[in-house]
């Protein structure tokens, strides 16, 4: 694909290393002459230097025949009207990153207004990161579907489970308290599978489950999956990633407490989240945190702005033996010696921001120019992709009942959104127009909901 | 510093030299002159050490990094010339290696020089590869070989900005392999066009290839002792005269036509300030060698072929422009220190770096009178970096203290001031011939030995732009550790 990367900062630079690694065909953009001279001595890609905003240099680097159009400057501003520029120029996708959380209150009304086509939020991306980590510490896929409501993801199947040796149609006949997923896929060996009614797990299976959030960890605690069992997590730093982390959290009952010095932003902390205990204090003042029982908590989470005082504390927190200790660091390159120091878990807001369009781009390359598919991810290697459709009321399957409708083998509709209610299907339900269907099936070329039938039956 | 790497790289370039001989070697069995089996052997020998470093040295890293990409540049063109001198020596038409090595060079780096005094009784394979050289070399060699063998360009813009002339190199495309490969299209088909054209004018086949490959490259070699003015053809004169021009434009210009940007493609400061000295130059040697020709038409012929032959550091004559007034040559021996634009085949200084220069100047100026005022320099309404200006100015001083000094050391043989000096900024700008006794008719078989190891080495370095070959001298590069 043709993509243009308006912003040559370390966010623009380390992913146009990733895209031309995957073959795709870059140009970079920045108004620092500088910035472009390194990243021309290191990638083979075409810089073209000049402002983002205007038409002129985004038609120099091609913006009416780019596929994807990703603005990632330092400004949020830039960004948005970048893509709207590229937009109207002919860019097929748009991305940009956008920051301020006074705008991320209307990204609605941004998208539509301005033709972006997806919105990036560093801050909430690494807050979806860290609730990943101490969530499900266990999994290395979690894709979401519907606008976050849905997630997919993966597990290893261990005895312990106690899910292995049965049929998947009897699988809830023998365990009637089991909480309702979708088991979408599974890798046995080097072969992917889509699971049917008789299928029979085994241990040693990579399986991926899909359901709304909060089924979806109740599940992983049926099965003895959460291992971390995290049920309370301090947080220093008031920052935006920890009102977002503390969002995803309070939603999971999760007990909180969070640490800031500055009194003005803690007020406004309690007051946005009146469910989170805020303490007014110094963060790396290990008094205050043996006084507010840091040793009693699961996880520590440190999202101060300073790379140094997160470390300092994250090891303080190790040493009193607080099981989870996540650290924040704006610097990539600490990211591997924090490893080396028993921090085992960092996130850097830029290198989840990268991974997070990384996969948009990916997704992107194979539900390329098709409008009727809002997300695709490829799991398994690639063997299995799960899409998601909206039903429209031309669909030839509409009110007819799933049980009715032969698939074609190795497809699956998992689950079904209806007015922001997530369920699983069963063979009675009906697609109406409207919802949103996400559909697993090995190979690729679906193109339309339709293609995932076979038949339909009269 | 990763030598596997550029060993590798060099292998390929070697595998795709003795490729590149098929043609040559085609011609050459075609005529039956005795030269096929010069051909054979020198593939041979080429294969032997191209092939092993090609399969058996990996490269250690993929990261070209600027300093991999200028030893590579450097040391390819000395390898590819020293192997590409072979054929001259197996078929006999050299006596001397140093004589094959000048005439190899001459080719690859389109300067069109020559040391043969007669040409036309060479065997016609030799002659073909010798004009083929300028084909390849004008474009770029290193060029070629990403275009070919993609494998290395995985980060191989270092190597195609070593190679390409200019002070600033840009891409026309994102990915360095389809780049490569577009500008060897775009110079394909105008061969191609320039082939037919000519063919169209009377000329038979294989003058007609030797002389579009001579124009498409800049370069000069002629199958013939007196040159394009061997026909007498007005047709060809004057298609061979537009052509040149056409090969000394910025490549950008077809880029952009090709995209169907119509008449914007050719808005750029340094294409029009080419036309226009071009134009300028022509109509005042015409008035200047108005006497001699008689009527204005025929002197503003031959005035037009030259100056556009000058200019495009090309190299072919019509005449023999020695015999023209001095106001002539003065001007003509200026066209041959600016050459024509970057990002074409042409050598020279490059019409872009003047016009930095002069405005590099003016600024000068303007600064001394109203000390505080902030300056940018700006082309095409773009703002110049001061790095690229830097190195313009830099250029301009090296490029002068190698003919200056290159002058010196070609008056070691005792000839005139004018026969030295415009033969070394002939040698430099890649020109071919130039005044005095390396004019139109003369050769430069009259230098002894170690003044045509010199000129070679300007050529080298004229057409490199001087980093990449001095770079191989800079003691930093062959240090360990680095």
């Amino acid at each position: 694909m043709r993509i243009i990367i308006i912003g040559d900062g370390k966010v623009g630079h380390s992913l146009a290393e990733r895209l031309i690694e995957e073959g795709h065909e870059i140009t970079i953009v920045d108004r620092s002459e500088a910035v472009l001279e390194r990243s021309v001595n290191t990638l083979d890609a075409m810089t073209v230097k000049g402002n983002g905003v205007n038409a002129d240099t985004l038609t120099e680097a091609g913006a009416q025949s780019a596929d994807i159009v990703i603005a990632v400057t330092v400004s949020d501003e830039i960004n948005m009207l970048a893509c709207l520029t590229a937009k109207r120029l002919g860019a097929k996708y748009t991305i940009a990153r956008i920051r301020d959380p006074e705008y991320n209150k209307s990204i609605p009304f941004l998208m539509k207004e301005l033709l972006i086509d997806y919105i990036i939020n560093p801050e909430r991306i690494a807050a979806q990161e860290i609730s990943r980590i101490l969530r499900y510490p266990f999994s290395g896929n979690i894709e979401t579907f519907a606008r976050g409501r849905v997630e997919l993801m993966d597990f290893r199947l261990e005895k312990e489970c106690g899910l292995a040796g049965t049929a998947l149609k009897d699988l809830y006949t023998k365990k009637p308290n089991l909480p309702r997923v979708l088991f979408c896929a599974v890798q046995r060996g080097n072969e992917a599978v889509i699971p049917k009614g008789d299928f029979v797990l085994q241990e040693g299976d990579r399986v991926f489950v899909a359901s709304d959030v909060l089924t979806i960890t109740a599940f992983f605690k049926a099965i003895g999956k959460n291992v971390s069992g995290i049920r309370s997590v301090m947080i220093m730093g008031a920052s935006r990633i920890a009102y977002y982390l503390c969002e995803m959290l309070l939603q999971m009952n999760m007990e909180i407490s969070v640490i800031e010095m500055d009194e003005e932003r803690a007020r406004q902390f309690s007051e946005m989240l009146p469910g989170a205990n805020v303490i007014l204090g110094d963060g790396t003042d290990q008094e205050l945190l043996i006084s507010e029982g840091l040793e009693n908590f699961d996880a520590f989470v440190t999202l101060s702005g300073l790379d140094e005082e997160n470390i300092m504390a994250g090891l303080y927190a190790r040493h009193l033996g607080v099981r989870k200790v996540i650290v924040k660091s704006n610097r990539d390159n600490y990211l591997e010696l924090l490893g080396a120091i028993g921090l085992d878990s960092a996130v850097s807001t830029k290198q989840a921001t990268g991974n997070a369009i990384l996969r948009t781009v990916r997704a992107r390359g194979a539900a390329d120019a098709v409008a009727a598919i809002e997300r695709l991810y490829r799991i398994i290697d690639g063997e299995v992709e799960a899409l998601e459709f909206v039903v429209r009321r031309e669909d030839s399957f509409i009110r007819i009942p799933l049980k009715d409708m032969s698939l074609k083998p190795d497809a699956l509709i998992a689950v079904i959104v209806r007015f922001g209610q997530v369920f699983i299907p069963f063979g009675h339900d009906v697609l109406q127009e409207g919802d949103r269907v996400i559909v697993l099936i090995k190979g690729g070329g679906v193109e339309r909901l339709d293609d995932v039938m076979e038949t339909v039956k009269a | 510093m990763s030598f596997k790497l550029i060993f590798n790289v060099i292998g390929k370039l070697l595998t795709l030299e003795a490729m590149l001989m098929i043609p040559s070697l085609i011609v050459a069995m075609v005529y039956r002159q005795g030269d096929a089996t010069s051909f054979l052997y020198s593939m041979g020998i080429i294969l032997a050490f191209g092939l092993p470093a090609m399969l058996f040295l990996k490269p250690d890293t993929r990261d070209v990094r600027a300093k991999e990409g200028l030893v590579a540049v450097g040391l390819a063109w000395v390898l590819l010339s020293a192997f590409g001198a072979l054929p001259f020596m197996f078929s006999g038409a050299t006596a001397f290696y140093w004589d094959a090595l000048f005439e190899t060079v001459s080719g690859f780096t389109t300067t069109g020089a020559s040391i043969f005094s007669q040409v036309e009784h060479l065997p016609r394979g030799i002659l073909f590869w010798r004009s083929f050289t300028h084909w390849v070399g004008g474009m770029g060699v290193l060029i070629l070989t990403l275009a070919v063998m993609p494998k290395i360009s995985g980060r191989g813009s270092m190597l195609a900005r070593a190679e390409s002339p200019g002070p600033t190199f840009s891409k026309l495309m994102p990915r360095m392999t389809d780049n490569a490969r577009l500008m060897y299209a775009i110079y394909t088909v105008m061969t191609l066009i320039l082939t037919a054209l000519l063919l169209l004018s009377g000329m038979p086949l294989y003058d007609s290839l030797i002389h579009a490959m001579g124009t498409a490259g800049t370069g000069g070699f002629s199958n013939r002792d007196l040159s394009v003015g061997a026909y007498g053809n007005v047709w060809a004169e004057m298609i061979i005269m537009v052509f040149m021009l056409l090969f000394g434009m910025n490549f950008t210009v077809y880029f952009r036509l090709l995209r169907g940007e119509g008449l914007k493609a050719f808005r750029s400061e340094e294409v029009r300030a080419y036309w226009l000295l071009a134009i300028g130059a022509m109509l005042l040697i015409a008035v200047n060698v108005l006497p001699r020709f008689g009527n204005f038409l025929a002197a503003l012929r031959y005035s037009g072929f030259h100056v556009s032959s000058i200019m495009s550091t090309t190299g072919y004559v019509t005449a023999d422009f020695t015999l023209w007034p001095q106001f002539s040559h003065i001007l003509l021996l200026l066209l041959m220190l600016v050459g024509a634009c970057a990002g074409s085949t042409a050598g020279g200084i490059k019409m872009v770096r003047v016009m930095l220069l002069g405005k590099a100047s003016l600024r000068e100026v303007g600064q001394s009178i109203s000390p505080r005022k902030v300056r940018l320099i700006t082309l095409d309404g773009k703002t110049v970096g001061e790095d690229t200006l830097r190195s313009v100015l830099v250029f301009f001083f090296i490029y002068m203290a190698f003919l200056l000094v290159g002058t010196m050391v070609a008056s070691t043989d005792g000839h005139d001031f004018v026969t030295c000096f415009s033969a070394a900024a002939s040698c430099l700008s890649n020109i071919g011939p130039g005044l005095g006794l390396v004019g139109p008719v003369g050769n430069f078989d009259i230098f002894s030995p170690h003044v045509k190891v010199l000129l070679t080495f300007l050529m080298l370095a004229g057409r490199l732009e001087f980093i990449p070959l001095l770079a191989l001298f800079h003691p930093a590069i062959w240090k360990k550790g680095h």
